[in-house]
């Protein structure tokens, strides 16, 4: 990193790849090798990255620090940023600040259950720690994926959501609130999958990420099925400008989702006071 | 070490001021063309105001510009270059008051925190502030319910104080060493009845303050514990016209945003000043807002500014209690009436 902490380094795209009609893949590198051995990230952690000429955003990294060989985020177009960034191409240049915040706490999950619950574009970041945990599956015990987006043409990394339900010692479901023709799967919300599955309230870790709206259905399901507060991880997404706990967009109280976050579990998101 | 404490008579103060301006940008009080007082660069030290009503703005655009470039980016051939942008030109505050000392003295105590931020604190580096106590206090200012006036005892770097035919001037820093170093022979030492003056002046001071107070204690106590009503929120609100204005010139307000500016292969990284009393600071591109409604924002404000977490962070309220709140308000959530209305749970219309 530099020491100046508002100075980007410059990372060149690699790949692209679409995801969903409005939502792409970037797989990233460092070409100086400096910045690229330097740049050591945690599941769960973000960048701030830049489309010179038009800012900077925060996008969580969507790939896992077991393959460093480029780094991923995985953006759905919704603005003037992420628009110009979705009209760049292989070989072009971004800027990138971080890895910034807590991320996930790998440790803690080793020789544990884990539940993974995304909504839609809910599943980058935890497909950074999904990668994580089964490029290293002898150190995790029973792995739960569900997964559900609004109609089966949401649903991003389609690839390897195939790859992950063909695994041996996943428990794969996945379901579209909107069935369109062709769909065979399950419908309705995400909710609907823990019928399908064995929960194991006591040995496991869960970790949700999706709309506020999808999170706030899913964790009270969770706690009603005897999750406890701390067993329960999420998230977090306010609109973190600086990456270091200054310009304040993210405050929670006197915390900030850049730096104590993003990732919580229930009992810290409980106890943040405003 | 103990720092000097000398006196300086008032009709040198001028050639003093001119060996400032020779090595320094000196900003001071000046009267501008429309009759107001603003804090602006001077160039004799004739312009320099010495009774002022205390400028509209504080002078923390100095360290801290509305606009502040930071990263220039430039797209060369087939890449892209970056280099910070650092502003390392000296300059000195002149005759600012206690309060705006103890803003910026907040200020970079926050920008110093980690990660330390290097533009702010290169232009905090190069600053000198020599402030100038207030004998009277001003009609709207509570500096005192907030500790940071009318005197100012310790942390300066330079406090000049009224006594008459001179003035005594209370070195607190190597910059305050630095800014007499050059004029030595214009000051004088000081006699223990100035010294014991300078006391009965601050006593005085203390006593003069009016009808303007401001409780922070149970407000703080309240807001740290989540136990002000949402309905009082939600009534004081009411009276919040949402313009920003109580954010803009505050000297403690420090929330921004970074935008790029320019065009054609070649732009600039601004960071520019943000109110968290904006609907859009806290709008995420999703359309998810979790600050949406107005009520919402004004906690935020009062709980950054108030709260006894903040407290334990800063060291200090976020509050200097300069007034200048009540003055640029339109409705009536100033810092004063807020903490009263805290204190007594109730929002007295106005």
């Amino acid at each position: 990193m530099s020491t100046d902490v508002f100075l980007p380094q410059i990372a060149r795209i690699e790949a692209v790849r679409d995801e969903t009609p409005d939502t792409k893949t970037f797989a990233l590198r460092f070409p100086a090798p400096q910045d690229s051995a330097a740049f050591r990230f945690h599941p769960g952690q973000f960048v701030e990255l830049s489309v010179f000429g038009c800012g900077e955003a925060p996008f969580c990294i969507a790939s896992s620090p077991t393959r460093p060989r480029t780094f991923e985020t995985t953006i759905r177009r919704t603005g003037t940023l992420t628009d110009a960034l979705h009209r760049l191409g292989p070989g072009e240049e971004v800027g990138i600040r971080g890895p910034f915040g807590n991320g996930f706490d790998v440790e803690a999950a080793r020789g544990r259950d884990l539940l993974f619950v995304a909504g839609g574009i809910g599943l980058p970041p935890l497909r950074s720690l999904i990668w994580n945990v089964l490029d290293e599956r002898e150190s995790f015990q029973n792995v739960t994926i569900l997964y559900g987006a609004r109609t089966p043409v949401d649903l991003v990394y389609k690839d390897e959501l195939k790859s992950w339900a063909a695994t041996v010692g996943v428990d794969f479901h996945v379901t579209v609130d909107n069935a369109t023709p062709g769909w065979t799967g399950s419908v309705g919300m995400v909710p609907v999958l823990f019928t399908k599955t064995t929960l194991r309230p006591e040995t496991t870790l869960a970790y949700v990420c999706g709309p506020p709206i999808m999170i706030k259905f899913v964790v009270q399901d969770l706690f009603m099925r005897g999750f406890r507060d701390e067993s329960v991880v999420s998230t977090l997404e306010r609109m973190m400008q600086c990456g270091i706990g200054k310009c304040n967009h993210c405050a929670i109280g006197h915390r900030y989702v850049c730096r104590d976050g993003p990732v919580f579990n229930f009992k810290q998101i409980r106890e943040l006071v405003e | 070490m103990q720092l000097p404490v000398l006196m300086i008579r008032k009709s040198d103060v001028g050639p003093w001021l001119a060996t400032l301006i020779a090595k320094a940008e000196v900003i001071a009080p000046e009267r501008g063309l429309c009759g107001e007082v603003t804090f602006s660069k001077i160039h004799s030290p004739e312009q320099v105001l010495w009774d002022f009503e205390n400028p509209l703005w504080p002078p923390k655009q100095f360290v801290l510009p509305q606009t502040d470039p930071i990263v220039r980016i430039q797209r060369s051939g087939d890449g892209i270059e970056i280099a910070p942008i650092y502003d390392d030109r000296r300059r000195i505050l002149f005759n600012v008051r206690p309060c705006d000392a103890k803003g910026i003295a907040f200020l970079t105590r926050m920008h110093e925190a980690d990660p330390p931020d290097a533009s702010y604190l290169r232009r905090a580096a190069n600053l000198t502030v020599i402030s100038l106590a207030c004998n009277k206090p001003c009609p709207l200012g509570f500096c005192i319910c907030s500790d940071s006036g009318p005197f100012l005892n310790g942390g300066q770097d330079i406090q000049l104080t009224d006594l008459g035919e001179k003035y005594l001037v209370e070195i607190g820093s190597e910059k305050g060493e630095a800014a007499v170093a050059d004029a030595m022979h214009l000051f004088g030492a000081v006699s223990e009845d100035e010294k014991a003056q300078r006391k009965v002046l601050e006593s005085e001071a203390r006593q003069r303050f009016g009808e303007q107070t401001c409780h922070f204690g149970s407000a703080m106590r309240r807001i740290s514990t989540r136990r002000v009503d949402d309905a009082l929120w939600e009534r004081m609100s009411d009276w919040c016209l949402g313009c920003g204005g109580c954010n803009f010139i505050c000297p403690t307000c420090y929330c921004f945003s970074v935008k790029d500016r320019g065009g054609d292969g070649a732009w600039t990284r601004c960071r520019t000043w943000d109110s968290c009393q904006y609907a859009a600071f806290t709008l995420e591109a999703s359309g998810h807002n979790p600050r949406a409604e107005r009520r919402e924002r004004m906690k935020r404000r009062f709980f950054h500014k108030v709260s006894a977490q903040y407290y334990v962070r800063d060291g200090m309220t976020g509050c200097v209690g300069c007034g200048r709140c009540i003055k640029v308000c339109l409705g009536a959530t100033d810092m004063p009436a807020v903490v009263a209305a805290i204190r007594q749970r109730a929002w007295h219309e106005h």
